[in-house]
């Protein structure tokens, strides 16, 4: 890759111009002018200003750290199984993160907890017992201690997802219509109820994991010359791999215990990252994610005139037309 | 630097049923090239692998550089042990600057920000003859170029020994004699498993060969090579003469299986 930095300060500048751009959409009418006031003079009183920064900075920020996380995600997977498909999805942490979730708020439902900071961090806690859980499961099913055979894993992967997939679908069977039309809406994927008071955990975790990810970068980089190889280069490749995919099952469950299911981000944003910049880094795959799910989250706003559509389907749709394009062009090639 | 770099007494190893290294020994003198040779499953490569730690429940005594390999954490054998394996993932999204950069991992502070010298690094590409591909991908090189780029990866580990397995396996003549040239300029200790016997012997200072996880032979390439030992460990015939150009032994074969291997085949 050339002009790595110039990329990515490129990156970074189209990320920040998105999010202020990002801010006149919605209902009510805002300018640039608008968000500009509402912006610098951010503790204002006027309707306009509170709309900017009560209602729109916080969903904006949290679709922000929504596709940062989801991308990153995709991209440190991608690296330790060496398998371009890989994504939370089909290694089935997602699954198990929402099954965490969906087991929280449906005991959350019955016993009448509403939303606070301390049931965001219930909901949060729950969503990364059951994504660590899928992890420890798909590497007891693909054997932690032999060399990673990527298909075991993957396969693992597929089935640990349908199973949790399954125990959630059957929770949902027993409980509450209401809170299951709740959970049912939820797992689409939605910033609608973001917040200021929700930020913390997903700032707090996306944050960390971005660095301590970029600190065993260059182990990560060593995995995909092979685990036999990056042990001649002092790598303790299980412990790596272990350490890593529960840094990913964090950033998943808190992505997933506050926005819901939002699917093909974390396989698609790195692959066109590669297509278009030949380059593998993860920085730019952050911004890229956070730059396509701000946008993603402004069409979810305004695709619809009296309602929101939940960003889950936009993300699965533009994926899908991503990969079949993708296919297109090789079979052309 | 100790004299030999690598002594290996009586050892033996049982993965399973169906095979099993048993008594080696051999010695590497410090800046020699020894090159294991034999048939396919002979043990070659169990045998690299035991050398640089990644095979664990072996019997016997490996040192290196005078020093029982098993007092050696991980990340000193990566300090002074560099390794280029047989086969590399076809799906490396790095450059080749990124790739050779790796060879530095186990010299770097652990949880670093701070990106180390590209001296080194662009030294090893230049001295592989790759200066003009640095910021190419490494996945679109040919196939010649992809070897030399990770022989590059492991000069810049700095090793005092360098292990190769099958390291000329799909290269092409010109490009398998190119490589072990750079091999052989290094000036450092270097085992190597080879196929090509006519190489092994043109490049390698000693020969250990090796058939069913035994030495057959181990000594200099002219008594290694032998119309009998090729004969009876390949099931080849063949004629071994002095090279007309270098003084190394070189064998021509006759293209016919001996009789008892035909039978062998048959049944």
């Amino acid at each position: 890759m050339k002009n790595a930095t110039v990329i990515h300060i490129t990156g970074l500048m189209l990320l920040l111009i998105s999010v202020f751009f990002s801010l006149s959409f919605g209902s009510v009418t805002t300018s640039l002018i608008d968000v500009w006031h509402a912006v610098s003079a951010p503790s204002s009183s006027d309707l306009l200003n509170r709309i900017v920064m009560d209602l729109r900075l916080p969903r904006v920020l949290l679709a922000l750290l929504a596709g940062v996380g989801l991308a990153i995600t995709g991209h440190t997977l991608q690296t330790v199984t060496r398998n371009s498909l890989a994504d939370p999805y089909l290694f089935g942490i997602s699954s198990g993160a929402s099954f965490g979730a969906v087991i929280f708020t449906i005991l959350a439902s019955s016993v009448g907890v509403s939303a606070s900071i301390a049931a965001s961090l219930g909901i949060t806690a729950f969503a990364f017992v059951g994504a660590a859980a899928s992890v420890f499961l798909v590497l007891i099913l693909a054997g932690v201690h032999q060399q990673l055979q990527v298909e075991r894993m993957l396969l693992s992967g597929v089935a640990i997802s349908f199973m949790f997939s399954a125990f959630s679908s059957l929770l949902l069977y027993f409980a509450q219509p209401q809170a299951a039309a709740s959970v049912l809406f939820w797992g689409l994927g939605s910033f609608t109820q973001a917040s200021w008071d929700m930020m913390l955990w997903p700032t707090l975790v996306v944050s960390a994991s971005i660095l301590v990810l970029r600190l065993v970068q260059p182990w990560i980089n060593a995995l995909q010359l092979g685990d036999e190889t990056a042990q001649t280069l002092g790598v303790p490749v299980q412990k790596l791999r272990l350490g890593v995919l529960l840094v990913c099952s964090l950033i998943t469950a808190v992505l997933v215990a506050n926005c819901g299911g939002i699917g093909f981000v974390g396989l698609m944003i790195p692959h066109l990252v590669r297509m278009l910049f030949q380059s593998n880094s993860l920085l730019l795959s952050g911004l890229f994610g956070g730059i396509f799910m701000v946008w993603v989250d402004v069409l979810a706003r305004i695709a619809l005139p009296s309602q929101e559509l939940p960003v889950g389907i936009i993300t699965t749709a533009l994926g899908s037309v991503f990969f079949i394009g993708i296919m297109s062009k090789k079979n052309k090639n | 630097m100790p004299e030999t770099s690598v002594k290996v007494s009586k050892l033996s190893w049982s993965p399973n049923n169906s095979f099993a290294l048993e008594g080696i020994n051999f010695e590497l003198q410090t800046g020699k090239v020894l090159g294991v040779i034999g048939p396919n499953g002979s043990g070659k490569s169990s045998v690299l692998r035991c050398l640089y730690g990644y095979i664990k429940g072996w019997s016997g005594s490996i040192k290196l550089f005078d020093k029982p390999i098993t007092e050696y954490s991980a990340l000193e054998v990566a300090t002074k042990v560099a390794v280029v394996q047989q086969d590399t993932p076809s799906n490396i999204h790095l450059t080749v600057e990124q790739l050779v950069e790796l060879g530095l991992t186990p010299h770097r502070p652990l949880l670093s920000l701070q990106r180390p010298s590209r001296v080194p690094v662009l030294e090893a590409i230049s001295k592989v003859g790759l200066a003009d591909k640095s910021h190419q991908d490494f996945h679109t090189l040919s196939g010649g170029e992809k070897q030399r780029a990770l022989i590059a990866r492991a000069l810049v580990q700095q090793p005092d020994l360098l292990i190769l397995d099958e390291p000329t396996n799909h290269l092409d003549v010109r490009y398998q004699i190119q490589l072990l040239q750079i091999i052989k300029n290094l000036s450092i200790s270097v085992v190597i498993s080879i196929h090509d016997l006519n190489l092994a012997s043109a490049f390698c200072d000693q020969l250990l060969l090796l058939n069913a996880g035994k030495v057959v032979a181990y000594d200099e390439p002219e008594h290694v090579l032998t119309q009998s030992n090729i004969s009876s460990v390949f099931g080849v015939n063949c004629q071994v003469q002095p090279h007309p150009k270098v003084a190394k032994p070189h064998i021509q074969y006759c293209y016919e299986l001996p009789t008892h291997f035909e039978r062998k085949v048959k049944a």
